[in-house]
């Protein structure tokens, strides 16, 4: 890991050319990788890479602890993240490992709406991984969610 | 010396339950939404030894405990190395409280039990006629207690609606609400024009009325008490709000009921489960029965169950053809279920013991005139005298006697200003005053059998506008008083209608100051004009004694009839 971050850096520090705001995308991602791991936040959503391995920080795994009180409560939702390589000027994709059914998931493969998340719809580079999953989080506390009838616990979406 | 690091059991020192595992000892916080430990274990260390440390710590149990880092969870058979769990970084637990096994029920409760319990109370809160006769079904096939909480918390509300549709302002008259709860379980239609009634409406869309209402009767007070769901449901202002969406839709709630029973049927198929649901029952059903039959006086739905209990009512499965009595009006109609040979309103066991019951029991009217609703409701009908006249019009007891229609139609507004005014209401509470009314109403009645020229008709109002009067004119029932007993005994030792005139006055004057200022002055003879031909077609030559019959019927030609047949020596 740490061979990881310090070509990482490297990298980074060579392509930055630019002036301005624009973070580079790698540094953003070891940041947010920094963050899943020292659980920022308020520790009901967690990221991390799906791969140690993976050199392009593209791959991301999420987990959304279904919040109290609603239909969710007391189930994991696993989730899978992926950070295009313009990240983080655009969002990225995010789509459910765990079936669910929320509003703006799509029912077959779990699929993310980009337009249902505002997050996702309105998407600032000042975003991250953490900012879209806590926003699901609290799409499954809306009204029109929260009761919604669910699949049995444990079951994945296999496409 | 190279000290080998990790696998060297010299290093640990602390963690003795790791001193096996051996390797360096990395402290990794452990986060719940609530709270968060550090903990020490052994980098090299499984989940599974991990998780035992955590369920010591968190005093929770291992096969609990669902880990979380990095987005993924961590697996028993995984080492926290293989994870890259490091020191200083965070693990995310949860705790799962509810144990899958719960429920088992496959339909919309899917595995978490607060899935199941929350469309129970969802159901359960509902003030709605309809699921009563829902229910009614429902609980001939398997104990269960949401549909049972319904049935009962609606024999509550059946009833009170039913009072919002009299909109009498009436106190809890037990027969009269087994009657128009029998009746409205075995008339569809007339539920759906209740509902439709924008006061009931009105009612059940205000959540905090719906909560007094419940929790204002002391059985269920001690209900929630044992069983804190039910508490926990009527506080959940969300749960109200959409059991009363379900309760003014009808059909929303047929199905919600039908969904119910589905689930409910596939908890009995589970092994143990049928034990559960009878549990429930017992548990929760029984005692909100008990809380319905205590407040209301019978089981509302004994009739069902077969049991011989209370009046002796039908069973209501099948519909209810015969007429309902009408305490307010003549109960001459035809085969009534209660059969009475009394003379008018007053002297009906209906109306004798609503009497009896409000003098015994203060505390019904108190309480239900105190129900916060009864103000809006009072107010509203003050208000809109349209409702009022529709709400009354409505009333099924009243459908058979237009007469009657009419003269309330008449005196709503004076009645509906009666009720507002608070001496009424205290009026009614008093028990002795109401035993005074009684009396005075007995009297009357009396008065009207044996001297029928001399009462005009409008002594058959409701008595409710009686204590509506009184109040209009305390001074004059002072005196009013007093001198009504003298007349009251004087007819009945004097049979003839040769009453003295100054008493005649006397007695007429007070009845209009009782009525408010009764317009109508009709007298028996020309009501009952018709009647009378008809009579004197069949043979009945005596006129007068025609004339008495039919007023002590109400104008009911056949128990007129019966009543000369059964006057006459041969």
């Amino acid at each position: 890991m740490t061979a990881l971050v310090f070509s990482m850096s490297s990298l980074s520090l060579s392509t930055v050319v630019r002036t301005g705001v624009k973070v580079p995308r790698n540094f953003r991602l070891l940041e947010e990788l920094e963050e899943g791991q020292k659980g920022v936040g308020d520790g009901t959503v967690s990221w991390g890479l799906e791969d140690d391995e993976d050199m392009t920080l593209t791959r991301w795994r999420g987990m959304i602890i279904g919040p109290p009180r609603t239909i969710y409560e007391n189930r994991m939702y696993s989730l899978k993240v992926e950070c295009g390589p313009r990240y983080p000027e655009t969002p990225p994709f995010v789509r459910f490992v765990t079936k669910i059914n929320l509003n703006g998931v799509h029912n077959s493969n779990g699929v993310v709406d980009t337009r249902a998340v505002s997050a996702l719809a309105k998407w600032q580079n000042s975003y991250s991984i953490r900012v879209v999953l806590q926003e699901l989080r609290r799409l499954m506390m809306c009204k029109e969610n929260m009761k919604l009838p669910q699949p049995p616990e444990g079951q994945i979406y296999t496409n | 010396m190279a000290e080998n690091s990790g696998t060297d059991p010299a290093v640990n020192t602390n963690a003795d339950e790791n001193a096996a595992k051996g390797g360096t000892i990395i402290m990794v916080t452990v986060k719940t939404p609530k709270d968060k430990e550090e903990i020490a274990i052994s980098e090299d260390s499984s989940v599974a030894q991990f998780k035992e440390e955590i369920s010591k710590r968190f005093k929770a149990k291992q096969d609990q405990l669902v880990l979380i880092f990095a987005g993924k969870i961590l697996k028993d058979g995984d080492t926290l190395n293989q994870h890259g769990i490091k020191d200083g970084l965070t693990v995310h637990l949860v705790i799962k409280t509810s144990p899958k096994a719960s429920g088992g029920s496959t339909s919309q409760a899917s595995a978490p039990s607060p899935g199941v319990s929350s469309s129970n109370r969802s159901t359960a809160g509902a003030g709605n006629p309809p699921p009563a006769s829902t229910a009614n079904q429902s609980q001939g096939t398997g104990p269960s207690a949401a549909p049972a909480q319904p049935g009962n918390l609606l024999s509550g509300f059946g009833d009170l609606s039913n009072l919002a549709g009299l909109g009498m302002g009436s106190s809890n008259f037990m027969e009269l609400q087994q009657q128009m709860q029998r009746q409205l379980m075995s008339n569809p239609e007339m539920l759906s024009q209740i509902m439709e009634n924008p006061l009931v409406q009105n009612m059940m869309s205000n959540p905090d009325l719906m909560r007094q209402m419940i929790m204002a009767n002391p059985q269920m007070q001690q209900l929630m008490e044992r069983n804190p769901e039910i508490s926990h449901m009527l506080n959940n202002p969300e749960l109200m709000r959409q059991t009363m969406e379900l309760a003014r839709n009808p059909a929303m709630m047929q199905e919600m009921m039908r969904n119910q029973d589905r689930a409910l049927s596939n908890l009995e198929s589970i092994p143990g489960g049928y034990n559960a649901l009878r549990r429930m029952y017992t548990d929760i059903q029984e005692p909100m029965f008990s809380a319905a039959r205590e407040q209301f006086g019978n089981n509302p739905f004994s009739a069902l169950g077969g049991s011989p209990d209370g009046s002796g009512a039908q069973p209501s499965r099948t519909e209810n053809r015969e007429p309902l009595p009408n305490p307010w009006g003549p109960t001459g109609s035809t085969a009534t279920t209660t059969t009475t040979t009394s003379t008018s309103i007053f002297n009906s066991p209906g109306m004798q013991s609503l009497m009896q019951q409000i003098s015994e029991n203060p505390q019904l009217m108190q309480n239900m005139l105190s129900a916060p609703y009864m103000r809006s409701m009072m107010q509203s009908l003050a208000q809109n005298p349209e409702i009022a006249s529709q709400v009354l019009m409505n009333n099924p007891l009243f459908a058979g006697n237009p007469q009657l229609q009419e003269q309330l139609r008449h005196q709503l507004p004076v009645f509906l200003q009666q009720m507002q005014n608070p001496e009424a209401l205290s009026v009614m509470t008093n028990p002795r005053a109401m035993q005074a009314l009684m009396q005075i109403q007995q009297g009357l009645q009396t008065l009207q059998t044996e001297a029928p020229g001399l009462m005009p008709k409008y002594i058959q109002m409701p008595m409710i506008l009686i204590p509506g009067g009184i109040p209009g004119a305390p001074l004059s029932t002072g005196g009013g008083l007093p001198s009504e007993t003298p007349p009251a005994s004087a007819p009945t030792s004097t049979p003839a209608a040769g009453a003295n005139p100054s008493q005649q006055q006397l007695i007429q004057q007070m009845l209009q100051m009782f009525a408010g200022g009764s317009q109508s002055t009709q007298t028996p003879e020309v009501r009952f004009q018709q009647q009378l031909e008809q009579l004197s077609a069949m043979g009945f030559i005596n006129r007068e004694a025609n004339l008495q019959a039919l007023i002590a019927t109400g104008g009911d030609i056949n128990a007129a009839i019966e009543r000369l047949l059964g006057s006459q020596p041969s």
